[in-house]
């Protein structure tokens, strides 16, 4: 990791540069509330003063909702071929919980098998991370996601006159060097990043006691009255499924042209918590009560990975306590697992 | 070769399926069919090889992907064989299909299979309920192809009703051989079958193999396995010796698509056999 700060006087020039010589990804302003990232042409659409996204940017980007994997024609002989799509892309300032998401994704399709689809495109990608104001459903602090430690090229800090530059590839080195001037941070640059962090962290207002979670949950595991409370007034609807940012589940299916002759595979996202879930070919479903859904989705998001990754599927973005048309509470139910083994 | 060797070689991603032909087509009974399948590339024919127990995602192109397990034996290194029940909407598809049809085929999938190389110079009994013949039968025809290393072994298998016993010509050919045992049993049988009656957890009772050296394998329907464990567990076999093969939605066959999901193991890449001390650390396998 270098250290360096960047001169508020020309950071307008810097990212001007950048949306000229870029396809450009970037978060704009879509109504009162909210932002989406989408290509920016020009500067002044461009608002990295933003709190709320619905989808995850970087999972927009490298794990669309719909996504060609195969092409096929079909006649005398069958031909097929895979069809990846990538081409090279900024993402401009993407938030730190949202960076962690996407290094659980990151890993997540290169363990066991590695998904070319999901690779080409992050290996050409370029993150370029900036800190952003939290929900007031963010619980990321304790995930230990409010802060990313690695899966940015570069990432800016904003101090008062200019921006703290922490660079962790030589890509984002390189950048740095062609478009603007750095100069090495200095002792009280370091020393006022720090208090910002300090302050940054002030601004979170949810937390949640996850320590103990890795084992509470296997004692309240079979507590069914427990999981029916919690998951009483669930939808399966999904929404929690379609904004998380470590969520992957998908479905693959064939779609044929009218022809009868060209034909693909195509995945879209999928979600744990509708019941045909676990449906299998015969009518039998392995997970038919929307409490072992919910339950099945606690699971994945909060231990499964612990032992897999060593980390959570869980940044605490609160995206999905948000998105809950039931007002399911990821954070409370946290606390509530601690406070039901407890007693 | 393994499945990710071959995607690197073809340079395919690991969605892309291998083209395969249907080359013959055996009616069981009204609702199973087996079929034969052979890949097209000749190179790929020569490098599939497959343990018992793990399976196959089988394209029908236009339509879709679905899990099979193979029946046939691995030693079989021209072919291989799926028996495919009319359920869904890839096997009815199937079912109207006609010899020489191409389908898509990935595969083999699946780190945990039955141990045969394990199972050497023991007793193995087998146990199966309806269509869970189908994933045994590999094993069977594989431990039949080297009978010699294996001490005992014994079938129970269960069926609803005379007629949907599957692979009659197989069992008729194993009482020939007198050197596999049979225990056979219908739910509802008609007026000229003289054999048990009853689920076949009825007919663990009286296996006499020794508990200390034996290996075991169960496959069925998922209602099944907990009464099987039940009475297994009262003839004292040790929990590591008893082998499961599991059924979920395995819709990618290689740990991405996450519907397989039991606890924190995926069946289609930890699985789908798994033993039951195993299961015993995942809720809500059986």
């Amino acid at each position: 990791m270098l250290y360096k700060v960047l001169d508020k006087g020309v950071y307008r020039d810097f990212v001007k540069a950048l949306i000229s010589e870029y396809e450009f990804i970037g978060p704009k302003k879509k109504d009162k509330s909210e932002h989406d990232f989408v290509l920016i042409k020009d500067i002044s659409e461009l608002d990295t003063n933003y709190m709320r996204t619905t989808i995850p940017p970087a999972k927009k980007i490298l794990f669309p909702p719909n996504e060609q994997l195969v092409a096929y024609e079909l006649g005398e002989n069958i031909n097929v071929r895979s069809v990846v799509e990538s081409s090279k892309k900024i993402l401009f300032g993407i938030n730190a919980w949202d960076i962690n998401g996407m290094n659980f994704l990151d890993e997540f399709f290169t363990t066991d098998f590695i998904d070319e689809n999901y690779i080409s495109k992050r290996k050409k990608l370029i993150v370029i991370g900036m800190d952003s104001e939290p929900t007031e459903t963010n619980f990321s602090p304790s995930i230990g996601a409010e802060y990313a430690k690695d899966g940015f090229d570069i990432y800016l800090t904003e101090l008062k006159n200019r921006y703290f530059v922490r660079i962790a590839t030589p890509k984002g080195n390189e950048i740095l060097e062609k478009y603007t001037k750095v100069n090495d941070a200095i002792a009280e640059d370091f020393k006022e990043y720090n208090k910002y962090m300090d302050n940054y962290r002030m601004k979170f207002k949810m937390s949640v006691d996850i320590k103990s979670f890795y084992d509470d949950f296997e004692s309240i595991y079979d507590n069914g009255d427990f999981w029916k409370k919690i998951a009483k007034d669930c939808y399966s609807c999904g929404s929690c499924n379609l904004v998380c940012p470590t969520c992957f589940c998908f479905n693959v299916k064939d779609d044929i042209e009218l022809n009868l002759k060209n034909g693909k595979k195509i995945r879209e996202w999928d979600s744990c918590m509708i019941p045909e879930y676990g449906l299998v070919a015969g009518g039998h479903n392995f997970r038919p009560d929307k409490e072992n859904r919910l339950k099945k989705r606690y699971r994945c998001k909060l231990k499964t990975f612990i032992d897999k990754f060593g980390k959570y599927a869980c940044v605490g973005c609160g995206r999905c306590i948000e998105a809950c048309l039931a007002k399911i509470n990821i954070a409370e139910d946290i606390n509530l697992v601690k406070k039901e083994v407890s007693i | 070769m393994g499945f990710e060797e071959k995607v690197k070689k073809n340079k395919n991603t690991i969605y892309v399926p291998d083209i395969a032909r249907i080359t013959r087509i055996e009616y069981l009974s009204p609702t199973e069919k087996v079929f034969k399948i052979v890949f097209d590339d000749e190179e790929i024919k020569n490098k599939f090889e497959f343990k018992p127990g793990q399976f196959v995602e089988l394209t029908v192109f236009g339509l879709g992907e679905a899990p099979f397990s193979i029946v046939s034996n691995p030693t079989n290194k021209d072919f291989f064989k799926l028996c495919i029940r009319n359920v869904g909407n890839i096997s009815s598809a199937l079912h109207r299909m006609v010899e020489g049809t191409k389908i898509g085929i990935r595969g083999p999938f699946g780190n945990g299979y039955f141990p045969c190389q394990k199972m050497k110079n023991h007793n193995v009994l087998l146990i199966a309920g309806g269509l869970g013949i189908a994933p045994l039968m590999s094993l069977i025809r594989y431990i039949l192809h080297y009978r010699e290393d294996y001490k005992e072994i014994m079938v129970v298998y269960g069926a609803v009703n005379p007629g949907s016993i599957l692979f009659k010509n197989e069992i008729q050919y194993w009482s020939n051989r007198g050197d596999i045992s049979l225990c056979l049993s219908v739910d509802n049988p008609d007026n000229k079958w003289t054999g048990e009656i009853g689920v076949c957890t009825k007919l663990i009772p009286r296996v006499d193999f020794p508990s200390n050296d034996t290996y075991i394998t169960v496959c069925g329907p998922p209602i099944m396995y907990r009464y099987v464990i039940d009475e297994l567990e009262k003839k004292k076999f040790k929990p590591e010796n008893i082998y499961l093969s599991l059924e979920r939605r395995m819709e990618c066959g290689v740990g991405k698509c996450n519907h397989c999901h039991i606890g924190d193991k995926l069946v289609c890449v930890d699985g789908p056999v798994f033993n039951l001390w195993e299961i015993r650390n995942l809720k809500e396998a059986l």
